[in-house]
């Protein structure tokens, strides 16, 4: 009953969430226009209760933290989620639904629960963040994939929600279909994974895999199943040869809804690889103790799973900066621009812990911010009520805009990586991890990378800046709300200010996969037990019987 | 969720051999089924044998019709209540062999009132909806 | 491997007197952390003119911000100085960057935190830029009234943020606490300094001059930037803490050395060159005068225009890292110092006449430096700070008051005119300090370095330093002749002006227009005539005397609290500057005598620093007595003088290469730009046909050539883009089974 207690207590911020949601989806009915006007604030509100609520009820003992193969994981990297979130909400407020009320507000059209969509839209906004919260602390298989769904579902539907137009529709349909197949996959990839080892647990993934590879290598059955799992979730994080979706989807949806994509569900497809690579390993980490009691360095990831790792790193950063420089659209562009950057991030999942899976969290960190920032000059502006979207409308924006062409300047500048911008630290710190892990070539291929990706934001920092306005762009104005400017303006000046918290930032983030580090030597209950089991055949039926067990 | 015990089964690709078997037989068996009848029977075609019911009434209109969308609204409202009720059965019959006022038996009662509570959310979401007028 | 401390060496041979031991160590002084407003104060100051310049203010608060930041950064500096005194101490504000990789032996790290280092050398520099600065913000806040929104104006907000962050940048630069942070600040003031050129953003001169500017201090900070890579790659830190302890082993130990030990100082130097305007980088400085006047007076006369200066000081241990890079130090900067006075001479503009001072002034600092005497050189900088500062704003007055006339053939008499008085006679101070008329500052800072230029041993494989001395003395006297050609052209002889053309002349000031509107009101504007200048009023009358006063007091450091060993020998010889210098009492002239006692080191057969009083004297009164028999007693003589050099064809290059600057701009434009200018049109060929019409071109093609080929599966179609990615799966999968199954190594 307390250990049920101690978890729960846990998933406050989640439960807090979770009823934020239903807030939301509540009010959002509401006949009244105020009440349904506070919708996006409660929103907000609740994501603030959340962050409030992490620090406070994440406080580990043994009981909650010994099923964790990151412990910390949930207690820092949630407050970055949550911050992201707090100005990708901003971003929406007044976008989503703007021609319905509009027709109710003028009178057009009567009131109808039915058509209205903003309680639905919000709700769904803070379950997603409620399943990426809950990737973070996940324990075993089934949590984590029902965390990914969590993450996914709302958003194929906000997607479709995003915006009346037949585009949309079609973007989330394809979307769907798509992110069903994709968790076919790595569902697949899970039951392989539980096929190896005989447990769901990631912890004890852990200790079993330990041992597989110090008695002559982890099995093939899961080195498949790695395999899938990661081309699986190639998907969430927009990663070759996953990636197709992407620039449609991007496009489609929402500009608001453009930026969420960006970031949640390639967060949490960040996490999930963390989290599972983690249960086999990387090579030096982890130690185990052998039957004789010596400590042994294990194997870490199987090679195969490192080169497969490498050349989706190796295509997705080529596919996606090759692809965004022919781009005439903005949202198609930063759609491949994000693909590029999962490319980068997986530099760090392949060299792994500490430094790796800290620069990781700390680049989805900055991504979030500076890929906010780009998407609300996105959002902002529009003309006759349509979302602006190819370059031209965006070139000589100075002269009438001059917030937001800086606004989108130093966004470019930071997903280009430019020197004291945020995004460049961030690239630093994951070209650092690979180097120290040996992965030079990798690194070499990511900063050749970066170089051709400068030629296509060099032009989203020149156009609006230094070029002269073109037809297109005379006609644009501000958007109907101020809010996603001023998430721009958020998000700008987190670009340049927040280098200067560099240390503690990259602190935290170390410490957020500092637990796994430490967990030198994964338990390896009943070693010479299981070493004996390697042979027996009987055993697949006490697999059997631990899984009916599992499974209430 | 109880901590299952680890067990390492050196489970290789070859323990899955014969479900491979079964699998590649029902393939077989399915694409020879296909190609004899191909081969072996005479294969005519003419307007009788086109028709959807070779020997009943012809069919009028088309199948592909729209139903007005809130039979669908309203049969997944009924989904609703019917999982809980699906789930309630088995509930009810566990919670009364508990000890009451057990740890158990309160962890019990408190998870079903959650699952009573998101109903009555999603309850009330359709009702503000208006999932239950038929004008 | 003994050539590394030679240079120490012979100068202890020398003076029998051992060279300064390494770096006294650093204190940490978490107590002091307050001393971090000194830098927070001017950032404040920056963020709120640009609030007002967003919120579009009409009054002067920017001013009145900026001189109150900057006056409370003086306020705190001085109280900073109360309490550390010499230093050094290490005042720790914030984490910045600390990365470390590798492990075990191979372990590196790089630390570079935000934090000061402040000891005697910091602290005279930030004694003088502070004040400054506040003096010269409240100069300006009556100086860019034209500006003032109020009168249509657009940049007076503007103005002063670009000051706030200068000062911000310039802190920074100084009281660094390792290289990574003064490169900050040194990337920062040529930032600033830019903004600031290039404030007449209308006008086409200004633009060419900031990018000059600009690109000028680039090639510099390159050379700066490879330095610090090389010594975090030699040492292992960027700290100067753990740097001078591991540059003193560095003397000491043998094994020390190769190519990248001795590039060092070498390149380190062509960033200070590049900053303080020396050879072969000097020739955006006189552009530079572009900006406003106040701007000429702080950033390219006073302050930012020494931290080259302030960096080989600052270094000066890595400086003998080879025993020829002091030498170069000196005499590039004793050449610069030539060079620039001999175009000084022959120029007409009188603000462009201070640049080129200015250029030679920061050459015999160089000098300074060179011949060993950093104290010399700091004593310099600190004098010339404030009697530049004072000839700039004399300048800038005059040039507020006749509409941007600065023409010296067209103004005279300026000290018998009502309400210019103050700066007719500040600027004759001015003048004093400058020409180094005995009893002024710059007369005994100067004469510092002329002296130690004969002391000094010159080591082996440089040119003479005796003949570097007598160069020197002899640009002394050319200094002393340019000085006072400008104030007797300007304010002695007999009234008489001219306006300047507002609309077309270079150096006009848009600031002017407003400011004249009352006066074109009234029956035109006539050059002459009906012109009426008008007098600078109280802000500027009120910095002009004041900096007066302190360029005549900052001669006391040199006897107080000990004639020869003043304020500022002892700050100098407590800091990283002294490192390898002979100890101090050997360049005090009283104890000089006695110490040296040898036969070298001698000028016309005395000891150097007392026969230089003299002979320094005599050539700079041989020069303002021809400034005065050329400019006051006998004008048309220097015209006459003028036109007999050119009709003579021997002699007419020299007066024409003087007045033409030595061509070197039309040097640097046909040796460098030209030649740049081609192969950029070259490149930019190669660029359209080859890698755009090729390259790019075809790379473009394949895509879209692989496009046609799989066009059915990326229509948009769902079902093409889920077969695409079960495909890639498959592939993947198909490829994984297939290798491993050969048994190959993946």
């Amino acid at each position: 009953m307390t250990d049920v207690v101690a978890k729960l207590q846990t998933l406050v911020p989640e439960v807090t969430l979770l009823v934020g949601a239903v807030l939301a989806a509540l009010l959002g009915l509401s006949r009244r226009k105020q009440v349904r006007d506070a919708v996006p604030w409660v929103t907000i509100a609740t994501l603030l209760a959340a962050m409030v609520a992490v620090p406070f009820f994440n406080q580990l003992d043994g009981t909650t933290a010994a099923g964790l193969l990151m412990p910390m994981l949930g207690g820092t990297f949630k407050l970055g989620i949550l911050a992201v979130a707090v100005l990708l909400c901003l971003l929406t407020v007044g976008l989503v639904d703007r021609r319905l009320e509009q027709a109710f507000a003028t009178g057009r059209a009567p009131f109808d629960a039915m058509r209205t969509i903003r309680g639905e839209f919000y709700a769904f906004f803070l379950l997603s963040i409620t399943g990426l919260s809950l990737v973070c602390s996940a324990r075993d298989l089934v949590w984590l994939f029902l965390a990914l769904e969590l993450t996914s579902l709302p958003t194929y539907i906000m997607v479709a929600l995003s915006r009346g137009s037949r585009r949309a529709q079609e973007a989330a349909v394809k979307y769907f279909f798509l992110g069903a197949m994709a968790s076919a996959v790595f569902l697949y990839g899970f039951a392989l994974l539980y096929g190896a080892t005989g447990t769901l647990v990631l912890t004890d993934m852990r200790g079993t895999f330990a041992l597989q590879a110090s008695t002559g290598g982890v099995s093939n059955l899961a080195v498949i199943g790695m395999i899938l799992t990661v081309l699986g979730l190639c998907f969430k994080i927009a990663a070759a040869p996953m990636h197709f979706y992407a620039a449609d989807v991007y496009e489609g949806a929402a500009a608001p809804v453009t930026a969420f994509l960006a970031f949640v569900p390639k967060a949490a497809g960040m996490l999930a690889l963390m989290l599972l690579l983690g249960t086999m390993g990387w090579s030096g980490h982890s130690m185990i103790v052998d039957s004789i009691g010596f400590r042994q360095p294990i194997e870490g990831l199987p090679q195969p799973v490192v080169t497969v790792l490498w050349m989706i790193a190796t295509l997705t950063m080529t596919l996606g900066n090759v692809g965004a420089l022919l781009q005439r659209s903005v949202k198609r562009m930063l759609a491949y621009s994000s693909i590029a950057h999962s490319g980068y991030m997986l530099i760090g999942i392949i060299a792994g812990p500490t430094t790796g899976l800290a620069a990781v969290l700390f680049y989805l960190f900055a991504y979030g911010i500076m890929n906010t920032a780009a998407f609300a000059v996105l959002a902002g502006l529009e003309r006759r009520g349509e979302e602006i979207e190819s370059l031209d409308d965006l070139a000589g924006l100075r002269q009438r805009h001059p917030g937001m062409s800086v606004v989108m300047a130093l966004a470019a500048g930071s997903l280009m990586g430019l020197p004291p911008l945020l995004g460049f630290w961030g690239k630093l710190y994951l070209f650092i991890a690979g180097v120290q892990a040996g992965h030079v070539p990798l690194v070499v291929i990511a900063a050749v990378n970066s170089a051709i990706a400068a030629w296509y934001y060099l032009r989203l920092v020149g156009l609006p800046i230094l070029s002269r306005p073109s037809p297109q762009s005379e006609t644009i104005g501000n958007g109907l709300s101020v809010w996603p400017r001023v998430a721009g303006v958020l998000g700008a000046v987190g670009v340049i200010v927040l280098p200067l918290l560099l240390r503690p930032m990259f602190d935290t983030a170390a410490l957020a996969v500092s637990g796994y580090a430490k967990a030198d030597s994964p338990t390896a209950p009943a070693g010479t037990l299981a070493a004996k089991a390697l042979a027996s055949e009987s055993l697949a039926s006490e697999a059997l019987a631990s899984e009916q067990e599992s499974a209430d | 969720m109880t901590a299952s015990t680890p067990i390492s089964l050196a489970l290789a690709l070859d323990v899955y051999l014969p479900v491979g078997i079964v699998v590649a037989m029902a393939i077989l068996f399915a694409v020879f089924n296909l190609i004899a009848t191909k081969l072996l029977g005479p294969s005519r075609s003419g307007q009788t044998k086109g028709i959807t019911y070779e020997s009943g009434m012809n069919p009028v209109g088309t199948a592909r019709k729209r139903f007005n969308v809130r039979f669908y609204i309203l049969a997944m409202t009924f989904l609703v209540f019917d999982v809980e009720i699906i789930f309630l059965y088995p509930w009810a019959v566990g919670y009364s062999q508990l000890t009451p006022r057990s740890p158990e038996a309160t962890l019990f009662l408190g998870r079903i009132m959650f699952f009573l509570a998101a109903s009555v959310v999603a309850y009330l979401y359709a009702w503000r909806k208006g999932v239950f007028r038929w004008e | 491997m003994t050539s590394l401390s030679l240079h120490a060496a012979s100068l202890a041979a020398m003076a029998s007197d051992q060279a300064s031991a390494a770096v006294p160590a650093a204190v940490a002084a978490p107590q002091l952390a307050w001393a971090g407003w000194i830098l927070w104060l001017p950032l404040l100051s920056t963020i709120a003119c640009c609030l007002c310049a967003a919120f579009r203010v009409r009054g002067k608060a920017p001013a009145v911000i900026t001189v109150a930041a900057l006056a409370g950064s003086f306020a705190l500096t001085l109280a900073l100085y109360g309490k550390v005194q010499h230093g050094p101490v290490r005042i720790h504000l914030f984490d910045w960057i600390d990365l470390s990789w590798g492990s075990g032996a191979g372990i590196n790290s790089l630390t570079a935190n935000f934090a000061l280092y402040i000891d005697s050398l910091t602290l005279i520099w930030m004694l003088f830029v502070t004040p400054l600065g506040t003096l010269i913000a409240l100069y300006a806040s009556e100086y860019m009234e034209g500006d003032l929104p109020a009168r249509g104006g657009r940049g007076y907000a503007r103005f002063f943020a670009g000051v706030s962050i200068f000062l911000f940048a310039m802190g920074s630069l100084v009281m660094a606490d390792n290289l990574v942070m003064l490169y900050l600040g040194w990337e920062g003031v040529g930032f600033a300094s830019y903004l600031l050129i290039g404030y007449y953003y209308t006008r086409p001169s200004a633009v060419y001059a900031a990018k000059k500017a600009f690109i000028m201090n680039r090639i510099g900070d390159l050379g700066l930037a490879a330095g610090i890579w090389l010594i975090w790659l030699n040492f292992g830190t960027v700290e100067y803490e753990g740097l001078f302890q591991a540059l003193a082993q560095a003397g000491s130990d043998e094994s020390v050395g190769g190519w990248s030990v001795k590039a060092i100082p070498f390149l380190l130097m062509l960033g200070a060159f590049g900053k303080s305007a020396q050879l072969p980088l000097y020739v955006w400085l006189p552009d530079a005068m572009e900006g406003p006047t106040p701007v000429s007076a702080l950033i390219h006369a006073a302050t930012m225009v020494t931290a080259g200066v302030y960096l080989v000081a600052r270094m000066y241990p890595a400086f003998l890292l080879h025993e020829l890079a002091l030498p170069t130090v000196a005499w590039v900067g004793g050449l610069t110092a030539l060079l620039a006075a001999t175009i000084g001479m022959a120029q007409y503009d009188i603000k462009r006449i201070m640049a080129y001072s200015t250029v030679s002034q920061l050459g015999y600092m160089f000098m300074g430096l060179g011949v060993m005497t950093s104290f010399g050189a700091v004593y310099h900088v600190f004098t010339h700070a404030f009697f530049k500062a004072v000839l700039f704003l004399t300048c800038g007055a005059i040039m507020h008051g006749f509409a941007g006339q600065l023409d010296l053939r067209k103004l005279s008499g300026l000290r018998r005119l009502p309400g210019w008085k103050i700066t007719a006679w500040t600027m004759f101070v001015g003048c004093l300090c400058l020409a180094g008329v005995p009893g002024s500052s710059g007369y005994f800072s100067k004469d510092a370095i002329l002296a130690q230029a004969f002391v000094t041993p010159t080591p082996d494989g440089a040119w003479s330093f005796r003949l570097l001395g007598w160069l020197a003395l002899f640009t002394a006297g050319l200094t002393a002749y340019y000085t006072f050609r400008v104030w007797f052209r300007v304010c002695a002889g007999p009234v008489h002006f001219e306006a300047g053309d507002e609309h077309h002349g270079a150096d006009h000031e848009p600031a002017h227009q407003a400011g004249h509107a009352g006066h074109d009101a009234h029956g035109g504007h006539d050059h002459g005539g009906d012109f009426h200048p008008h007098a600078p009023r109280l802000a500027i009358n009120f910095v002009l005397v004041a900096l007066a006063v302190g360029a005549v007091l900052a001669a006391i450091p040199y006897f107080w609290p000990a004639y020869g060993d003043g304020w500022i020998q002892q700050m100098v010889s407590h800091s990283s500057a002294a490192a390898g210098v002979p100890s101090h009492g050997a360049e005090g002239a009283a104890s000089a005598a006695g110490e040296h006692g040898g036969s070298h080191a001698t000028l016309l057969g005395f000891d150097p620093h007392t026969a230089m009083y003299v002979v320094s004297s005599v050539f700079g009164l041989v020069g303002i007595g021809f400034a005065a028999w050329l400019h006051l007693l006998n004008r048309k003589a220097a015209d006459a003088l003028r036109a007999r050099l050119l009709a003579n064809p021997l002699t007419r290059w020299l007066p024409t290469a003087m007045e033409n600057k030595w061509y070197v701009d039309e040097l640097y434009i046909a040796a460098i730009r030209k030649p740049l200018w081609f192969c950029g049109h070259l490149f930019a060929l190669f660029d359209r046909y080859i890698i755009d019409g090729v390259l790019v071109d075809g790379t473009a093609r394949l895509p879209k050539a692989l496009g046609r080929l799989f066009q059915p599966l990326q229509s948009g179609a769902l079902q093409g883009y889920a077969v695409t990615m079960a495909g890639g799966i498959g592939l993947i999968l198909a490829w994984v089974v297939w290798v491993w199954m050969r048994g190959m190594a993946l």
